[in-house]
């Protein structure tokens, strides 16, 4: 598969009158990302997200490294047509409606004008704001906003699609609105590149995550690869007999008697039957045995955490 | 300067000029030709936008007031009132039209920069130097709508003076109403033809800084263009290397005087084509080298 | 990551070129716009620190609305005018044709104001010629920064004619303002009426002959000075009808102005008032100055003192 995005060696280090030494903002990150693929950067704030970004898009300028895309430099204008950037916080004109904004970027990719009505048209269905065409970008609520944005960054059909905290500030309908819109381009074979506070939704969207911390790439991957292999065993039981908490805490392998929950840690297959028949005798009803893998919250905290040691 | 030198120079320049448009002329024509429709559709955005601001469409009405209230000044002689109105009409159209000038011009990049309205349109293909040219062409379009409707009310206001006072009665000289009606649109297009250097000059700042010094910024290049016949006699009246000096200075700074046709409309002297031509010419000039360099900055610019 | 420094290298030499360019067209602009670039020229006294006025006045005067501030200034000589603050005015109106040399109204007033309403209100001899003086030398200078005006040069001619009665000067100055653009027909008229006054014969017949010559399809005109013309040609020999007919109006003028026949050789009517040095006759400016200020932009003669 083709390589749509790669990043060498990008290092970004922002200088000032107050900080002459400089702030990297970026360390020699290294990124690649293939077509078709959803790639999420996950990382707190400040963590280079953002900055990462705006090189890829040729708004600031590294310090060191590289950035091409289907091979070829930002500043060749033929990339540029087959992307789309929603940024952070929608940032469009506020004083027009919907549709004369759709218009002003059809525009400048130079469709005529049957072809831009056409295509404001389309966009409009797609993000769900045909009722509210006419309705003035500052009168909008947050999620018609978020839906515009969007809307202005398919507005080329991208093949490449940049998507800075889409779901920012949404609400939980507006999120899953969101990420269902997302959902359906990945299915029709974009190439997506998400920042995202959001892990639940990275979950959901990404093939790949790649975990910044400090301008620094510290973990990459599937969602499967960087949780690793599940470590632990939970069994859901009800009606345990009070007072067998004890006896259960002694079993070999136990690691955490809760309220309704058994937690063990690498156990046998012998190790497991044991502790089922001791929960048995103790009265309890065994409701699920399940081997959950870390989430990526965990992860996410747990590389952190890594570096921060 | 003798005017063998004059020519000398302007050979030098003018080869030097041509030496470089023509090595470099497949880099301009491929850009004025690639870029156009981008800079147009930029410019046409720009107009809507402002067409939309309120505050925008208060003050132009504020100022109409204040122009076709010049009507009421009637206990002068009609020769004074006449020169009353048509000097303080022009005054209200030059002063509007440089604040206007200075606040639509800082914010355009600056402003769009900090709201971030830039990054959607950077991220298409749009190459810098076009979204520049098409902010000011943009503002140059907004400049000309209102510097029109306002001498349109200017030029009422004289007509109706000059219909109420009516014919001069023979042997007073002072009974006469001159309204000069085409000295004085042309002094106001002279005007405009100003905000138009002044507009090039505040993009050049406007590239390189934020919204308030860009306004700062503006306001001095104004207050410097505006006084120019100030710093040529200032270096008349020196001697030696400051003289000098201040001679290369005074041709450095905007050429805003040289549109300035309000002491010749206010007190009936005759106004040189020539002069105005000449004016016109360096004034595009000083408005090409504004944008190339506004345009070098921006490319740089990190947003 | 290092960008190319050739586009700013070929920006740089590009605007050196521009400012090449403009360095001469500059030069010329300033020539062809004295009203503009030349106001403050040395030794026009024209003096902006000497202007004094309230705040609005000095903000627009700096603001390069020089004319409007003189609007503001006018305005208050007219409410001086009707509080009957005539002292006052002076001051005012200096103001005002220092903001606005070309004011041609505005040097008007200022001269008739100081020739004609203060001297009248003097009642000492030596005030009331100060005051003409005064009034005369102000439309000098007007006349000095506004050769080109009929109107100034008319105003001073008739000033010198009809109140300091300093006719032959009067008769010069009449000519001068008769080649102006602009000129009226009556000027070229008056051009021979101080002649009358005089009972200068010698002058008086080819003067009126100029100016049967001048306005040849203004009717009225050509019907007045036929009818002087045959007046003197039946008169002419008949010079104490004549001489009874002007004695009566020298009376007139002799009871309002300074008698002028206290300073007939002054020196100082033979200056010139932008450098000092004396004028050839007929001329409110001398040739060197005019050239400087107005024409040729250099010497016709090598430099000159400044007064």
């Amino acid at each position: 598969m083709e390589t749509v995005l790669q990043v060498e060696g990008l290092t970004k280090v922002y200088h000032s009158l107050l900080t002459p030494v400089g702030v990297k903002a970026v360390d020699g990150l290294n990124l690649s990302i293939r077509q078709g693929e959803t790639y999420s950067m996950v990382g707190p704030n400040g963590s280079g997200k953002t900055t990462t970004l705006k090189i890829i898009l040729g708004l600031i300028f590294p310090t060191d490294g590289k950035t091409t895309i289907f091979g070829k430099d930002i500043s060749d204008l033929s990339v540029r047509e087959r992307i789309g950037f929603l940024p952070e916080d929608a940032y469009l004109y506020d004083v027009f409606n919907g549709e004369d904004l759709l218009d002003f970027y059809a525009g400048l990719f130079g469709y005529g004008k049957q072809a831009r009505k056409a295509r404001v048209e389309e966009l409009l269905t797609l993000v769900g704001m045909q009722a509210n065409r006419k309705v003035p970008f500052r009168e909008c609520s947050k999620g018609m906003r978020q839906r515009l944005a969007l809307a202005q960054a398919l507005v080329n059909d991208p093949e490449l699609l940049i998507l800075d905290e889409p779901t920012s500030g949404l609400d939980p309908a507006g999120r899953h609105q969101m990420t269902q819109l997302i959902l359906e381009l990945k299915r029709r074979g974009k190439t997506i590149l998400l920042c995202s506070h959001f892990l639940a939704e990275v979950e959901e969207v990404c093939d790949r995550v790649g975990i910044l911390y400090r301008g620094k790439l510290v973990g990459e991957g599937t969602l499967r690869e960087l949780a690793g292999e599940p470590t632990e065993i939970v069994i859901s039981v009800s009606g345990m007999r009070s007072g067998a908490t004890k006896q259960l805490a002694a079993l070999p392998t136990v690691v955490d008697v809760g309220d309704g929950e058994v937690r063990l840690g690498k156990a046998t297959g012998d190790q497991l039957w044991a502790v089922l028949q001791a929960l048995r005798e103790a009265g309890g009803e065994i409701q699920e045995v399940t081997k959950p893998r870390p989430s990526l919250q965990d992860v996410f905290v747990r590389a952190i955490g890594e570096v921060k040691e | 300067m003798t005017p063998q030198i004059g020519k000398l120079i302007l050979f030098v320049g003018a080869m030097l000029v041509a030496g470089i448009l023509v090595m470099t002329r497949k880099a301009w024509m491929g850009a004025l030709a690639h870029g156009w429709p981008s800079v147009w559709r930029i410019a046409k955005m720009t107009v809507a936008e402002a067409r939309r601001k309120r505050v925008l469409q208060a003050v132009v009405v504020l100022v109409v007031l204040i122009i076709a209230s010049l009507n009421i000044v009637s206990y002068l002689s009609p020769v004074e009132q006449a020169r009353m109105v048509k000097d303080s009409g022009l005054m209200s159209i030059t002063l509007f039209g440089m604040l206007l000038s200075i606040f639509v011009g800082a914010f355009m990049i600056p402003h769009e920069i900090e709201s971030r309205t830039i990054y959607p349109i950077l991220a298409k293909p749009v190459r810098r130097y076009e979204f520049l040219l098409g902010k000011y062409l943009g503002a140059l379009i907004i400049l000309g709508v209102i510097v029109a409707i306002l001498t349109v009310v200017l030029v009422g206001v004289l007509l109706l003076q000059a219909h109420v006072i009516g014919v001069p009665q023979a042997g007073q000289p002072d009974s006469k109403f001159d309204a000069a009606i085409p000295a004085v649109i042309f002094a106001a297009v002279m005007s405009y033809c100003a905000l138009a250097v002044l507009t090039a000059l505040i993009m050049l700042i406007s590239a390189v800084s934020s919204t308030t010094m860009t306004v700062i910024g503006a306001i001095l290049l104004w207050g410097v263009g505006s006084m120019q016949s100030m710093l040529y006699d200032l270096s008349t009246k020196m001697v030696g290397a400051s003289r000098f000096v201040l001679w290369l200075f005074y041709h450095a700074v905007p050429p805003l005087q040289d549109f300035d046709f309000r002491t010749n409309v206010a007190n009936g002297i005759p106004i040189d084509a020539g002069a105005a031509v000449q004016a016109l010419g360096a004034g595009l000039l000083y408005i090409i080298v504004a944008l190339l360099f506004a345009s070098l900055f921006f490319e740089n610019r990190q947003v | 990551m290092r960008r190319s420094r050739l586009p700013w290298k070929i920006a740089a030499l590009f605007a050196l070129g521009v400012y090449l360019i403009g360095l001469p067209i500059q030069e010329a602009i300033i020539n062809r716009r004295p009203e503009q670039y030349r106001v403050n020229a040395p030794g026009s006294g024209i003096n902006l620190a000497a202007i004094s006025g309230p705040t609005p006045v000095l903000i627009a005067a700096l603001g390069g609305f020089r004319t409007v501030a003189a609007d503001l200034l006018w305005l208050k000589v007219d409410n001086l005018w009707d509080g009957g603050a005539w002292y006052l005015i002076p001051p005012v109106m200096e103001s005002v044709v220092q903001l606005d040399p070309h004011f041609i109204l505005g040097w008007q007033v200022y001269g008739w104001h100081l020739a004609y309403n203060l001297n009248a209100e003097s009642v000492l001899q030596t005030d009331r010629r100060a005051w003409l003086e005064d009034g005369i030398a102000v439309l000098k200078r007007g006349v000095a920064l506004n050769p080109k005006s009929f109107e100034m040069t008319f105003e001073y001619a008739w000033t010198l004619f009809d109140r300091a009665h300093d006719l032959y000067r009067a008769a010069d100055a009449f000519y001068y303002a008769s080649q102006q653009q602009d000129a009226k027909a009556y000027c070229a008229r008056m051009y021979y009426r101080p002649f009358e006054h005089l009972l200068d014969f010698d002058r008086l017949w080819p003067a009126m002959k100029w100016a049967q010559k001048q306005f040849p399809d203004d009717i009225p005109h050509q019907k007045l000075v036929a009818r002087d013309m045959d007046w003197w040609r039946q008169n002419w020999n008949n010079k104490a009808e004549h001489r009874k007919q002007i004695a009566n109006e020298n009376t007139a003028r002799q009871q309002r102005a300074v008698p002028f026949w206290l300073y007939p050789n002054d020196p100082y009517w033979n200056v010139c008032p932008l450098c000092g040095l004396p004028t050839e006759k007929g001329k409110p400016v001398c040739e060197n100055c005019f050239a400087w200020n107005f024409e040729l932009k250099q010497p016709v003669r090598p430099a000159q003192a400044v007064r």
